[in-house]
């Protein structure tokens, strides 16, 4: 049986990116939406 | 409670439960046994392609529908919607390439549905531009509705280029006409991540239809 990949670094990669951008997004909005 | 608080509210919760999905994601989904750890990319690039394909074709109904009834409302769902779908479509477009690079051995290829998710990207980019560039409402408003209609025909395309063409991509193991072919703690973290991008998908354009009212709101007051 072949051994399991080692490539858990892309996979913290991907989840890294993805949380930036969604919390980067909502920040932005909050920002934008809160300005008197 | 103002819509853009009621947004706010969604999206915090939606944030607060991508945590969880994480959690559940990492620590209590197995890895899969050929691809490895980078195969749970797919939870959140799977949901997170659904919506900026999904945000694409509501931005194209509402133009439909802005075109008969002239209804400022559409406009602004549909400007919010292509927003937040651009912020999808940007994660699909990083954590495929991330996913590729351990399993196809390359970031990046030209095969069908690689190249139109790009090409959804950058409809999503020319239609923002394209509303930036266009002082007059109601002319912003139709020229928007046209692109936004031409974006909406790219997503079947995009969906079934799978099928139509010899691809390097998967086809889908969960949005296809015979049951999911994936274990079942694995499909329950895939639809519990959906759900909070559905989450997110809606806060985010509560919050941006709520800034584009306002904006309306601050023009009215400037040219009167």
């Amino acid at each position: 049986m072949p051994d399991v990949p080692h490539n858990g670094g892309y996979m913290v990669a991907a989840y890294i990116v993805t949380a930036v951008i969604l919390l980067g997004y909502a920040i932005s909005l909050y920002r934008r939406t809160g300005k008197p | 409670m103002s819509l853009a608080r009621k947004g706010r509210l969604i999206t915090l919760i939606g944030l607060g439960l991508l945590a969880l999905v994480y959690v559940r994601a990492l620590a209590f989904t197995p890895v899969e046994r050929l691809q490895g750890p980078a195969q749970k990319i797919y939870y959140l690039h799977v949901p997170a392609a659904i919506w900026a394909e999904m945000a694409m074709f509501l931005v194209g109904l509402a133009g439909i529908f802005y075109l008969f009834l002239k209804d400022p409302r559409l406009d602004r769902f549909a400007e919010a919607s292509a927003e937040a779908g651009t912020v999808f479509a940007s994660i699909v477009l990083t954590t495929g390439p991330i996913w590729g690079k351990p399993i196809w051995g390359t970031w990046w290829t030209w095969d069908a549905r690689l190249t139109s998710t790009l090409f959804l990207f950058f409809l999503y980019i020319g239609y923002l531009l394209l509303r930036g560039a266009i002082d007059d409402a109601s002319l912003r408003a139709r020229y928007a509705a046209v692109l936004g209609i031409c974006g909406m025909c790219l997503v079947p395309f995009i969906h079934l280029s799978v099928y139509l063409f010899r691809t390097l991509h998967p086809q889908p193991i969960v949005l296809k006409p015979s049951a999911p072919s994936l274990p079942g703690s694995m499909l329950v973290t895939l639809l519990v991540s959906f759900g909070v991008f559905t989450l997110l998908y809606v806060g985010f354009v509560m919050q941006r239809y709520a800034l584009a009212l306002e904006r309306e709101e601050q023009e009215r007051s400037a040219h009167a």
